[in-house]
């Protein structure tokens, strides 16, 4: 076994970064200590901690970076923005960055392809996992345990919600002590307080909502303005993002960040190690990036669809997949909305639009239901009139075109605009192996490779637990004082939730990587993202997937000696 | 790569079939009257340039035909260019400022948070830690 100690002479490494990004460093390519792919929020937090540590850290990212003058969000179009150029689907997008998803999936992924990855788009909503999503098997008799619990995050979640200068109120019964927030709560507004009296009325959890968003000038962030643009990007810069928040300090710390290169295989030596990775730049010319080890970062679509890509001899079906799982177990958090509407102003087009409050009430496994595990709820405002007349479409369209269009076309803005809050309810997606990720045998991206093609059916338990939720949020509507309410059964378009295509797991025969996030195939290669999820929980899961890279990292630091690279 | 420019006689169709679709009415305007067809498509245009296309080849399409029993067999028959001309029609009529006053909408505005003492939520949140104080633990 080769044996790595990891960078020798930290100062050596900060040099050549210094001399990377000033322009003197002429050598192509120089093999990297860690190569990660994927700069979203997974990769950055690798990239951050292990360059701190005097890692020669390479990553490369198929996007570009996104300038907060290339948002929409502070225009008269920033609505018209979600039909295209800031849409969350890749397939309406079509950024040249951006990979063909196809197949008939009753939910599409969404995603973000650029520096940041999904975090460019994300609605900020900080949400740990509840203990017991680490044991599902253990406590209802699903699916599978995870080979970690809460505790070991616990560092994790403290330490990136610092770093993303999340803001959020700490004490939830509901979840396992933790530290406080380095900044309160954003104010709830008034459609948080509308939704949190119902709630109250019904003796129901609810809970003030954690955002990565600023509520005062804090690290990196500005203090948050209540654009309620989120989504399409914070031009006040008051909401982390890893361009912000993570890779100023990656690359004063030495590690490079290269954009436009699409990585096409994963190669090995003749030992089986990683030796770095084959990328293609934006105009398809070839590049190899050597390193000793390699981290996919990619989401759990792009991460699967790469080590797809990369058959070899030995691995014929795919690299790092002799347990057949690669790209299977795909789970999504399928996801029901309900929007109340009330006679009361409620400014709702006003932000920040993460989560004003959210509830765990209906979040674990109860007996009496015939489901098992549950949904997490969470308030958020409704927009602008493009969004109140889409509801008012949604709710009404089986009137007939004059119910509609012509003279009540006026209807949506007067009935819903400023007086509406939805409940988004966000189920927990047990894994199942059909629903995957596949390579398109027809269908190939601007780089020439095959598309990613989702096969994924919602389950029977999924759609249980949003007919529930859908019913209970309308009961809290109610409560809250609506005249009104719509209900939206299932977004066909995923909330951007990529989870469990290579999972961990202790046994090789049942898990793509260990406990520590290395393949059980190929000892130098990494996965960090969210296809490392056992079980998807119900939470928004980029505090978990953060955390859990951070605990990578460090543990990569802390046993670089027993590290086996690639000569 | 921007988008092309409708023509005249694309835009005097299209101010047709949008008032079809916004019609003058409570106290609101039609489409046509505050310059879905002028101005404002262009704006919209460029947002969301991949509506061009689409938009373009339906108004070539509907010169000659009776406005209403377009619109109306367009949004029976053809959902997908029915959702162009719609999201179009409905996305340059926001952006303009006489709508956005008649509706009360100042658009997604900059506003400082408040500056306030302890939250007024925190009697409902007493009552939230009473009945929920411990969380499922795990094995």
């Amino acid at each position: 076994m080769a044996a790595y100690s990891g960078p020798p002479d930290s100062r050596r490494l900060t040099a050549i970064g210094a001399s990377v990004r000033s322009g003197t460093n002429r050598s192509p390519n120089p093999t990297a200590d860690v190569l990660i792919v994927g700069s979203g929020a997974s990769g950055s937090v690798a990239a951050a901690r292990l360059a701190a540590a005097g890692f020669d850290v390479v990553c490369l990212e198929q996007g570009e970076w996104v300038h907060t003058a290339d948002y929409m969000s502070s225009h008269p179009e920033a609505e018209l923005a979600w039909v295209q150029r800031w849409s969350p689907d890749p397939n309406a997008r079509r950024n040249p960055a951006d990979y063909p998803l196809t197949g008939e999936s009753d939910i599409r992924p969404v995603m973000y392809n650029g520096v940041g990855g999904g975090l460019v788009q994300w609605a900020a909503m900080w949400q740990p996992l509840l203990a017991s999503d680490f044991r599902v098997r253990s406590l209802d008799g699903v699916a599978d345990d995870w080979p970690i619990g809460w505790a070991d995050l616990a560092a994790g979640y403290e330490q990136v919600a610092r770093d993303l200068s999340v803001s959020g109120l700490a004490g939830d019964p509901a979840l396992p002590e933790m530290a406080a927030y380095p900044n309160p709560p954003v104010p709830i507004g008034k459609v948080g307080m509308a939704a949190a009296r119902g709630m109250d009325t019904l003796g129901r959890h609810w809970w003030p909502g954690a955002n990565a968003i600023a509520s005062r000038r804090h690290g990196a962030l500005a203090a948050c303005q209540r654009r309620g643009t989120c989504m399409l990007g914070c031009p006040e810069n008051a909401k982390a993002t890893p361009s912000l928040t993570h890779w100023p300090g990656a690359l004063a710390a030495g590690a490079r960040l290269v954009t436009g290169a699409r990585v096409a295989e994963i190669p090995l030596d003749d030992r089986g190690r990683a030796i770095g990775a084959v990328y293609l730049d934006r105009n398809g010319v070839e590049h190899r990036q050597p390193a000793h080890v390699v981290i996919l970062a990619a989401n759990a679509v792009g991460t699967a669809r790469l080590l797809l890509l990369s058959t070899s001899a030995r691995f014929p079906d795919g690299l790092a997949n002799s347990s057949g799982l690669v790209g299977r177990r795909l789970m999504q958090h399928p996801y029901s909305t309900v929007t109340a509407v009330c006679e009361e102003p409620l400014d709702s087009w006003q932000g920040p639009w993460g989560q004003n409050i959210y509830s765990l009430e209906f979040a674990e496994t109860r007996p009496e239901r015939d489901f098992v595990r549950g949904s997490k709820w969470m308030v958020m405002p409704h927009g602008g009139p493009m969004f109140a007349v889409a509801e008012f479409h949604d709710a009404h369209r089986h009137e007939g075109f004059e119910a509609i269009w012509g003279e009540n076309f006026h209807r949506a803005a007067a009935e819903i605009l400023g007086h509406a809050f939805t409940w988004g309810i966000q189920a927990e997606d047990l894994p199942e192996e059909h629903n995957r990720v596949v390579l398109d045998p027809e269908v190939r991206d601007s780089s020439g490779l095959p598309a990613a093609r989702i096969e994924y059916r919602l389950s029977e338990n999924s759609r249980r637990i949003l007919a529930f939720g859908a019913a209970r949020a309308v009961e809290a509507a109610e409560a809250a004082g609506a005249t009104a309410t719509f209900v939206r059964d299932l977004w066909p378009t995923g909330v951007g939730h990529v989870l469990g295509t290579t999972r961990m797991g202790d046994d090789p025969k049942h898990s793509v990587v260990d406990r520590w996030c290395r393949s059980h195939d190929v000892p130098n290669l990494y996965v960090i993202d969210g296809g490392v999820f056992v079980t998807g929980g119900s939470a928004n899961p980029t505090a978990t997937i953060m955390a859990n890279a951070l605990r990578v990292a460090n543990r990569m630091i802390d046993r670089r000696a027993e590290q086996e690279v690639s000569p | 790569m921007s988008a092309p420019l409708p023509s005249t006689e694309q835009r005097r169709t299209l101010a047709a079939l949008a008032d079809v679709l916004v019609a003058e009415g409570r106290g609101m305007p039609a489409a046509s009257a505050v310059g879905v067809a002028g101005d404002l498509l262009d704006r919209c245009l460029a947002a969301a340039p991949t509506l061009a296309a689409p938009l373009l080849r339906v108004l070539d399409e509907a010169r000659t035909c009776v406005p209403a029993a377009f619109v109306r067999q367009l949004a029976t028959d053809r959902p997908d260019d029915f959702g162009v001309l719609s999201t179009t029609v409905v996305g340059a009529y926001y952006l303009s400022a006489e709508v956005r006053d008649l509706i009360g909408y100042p658009g997604q505005e900059p506003s400082p948070l408040p500056v306030t003492g302890e939250p007024d939520y925190l009697d409902m949140l007493e009552r939230v830690y009473e009945r929920h104080r411990g969380y499922r633990e795990a094995p």
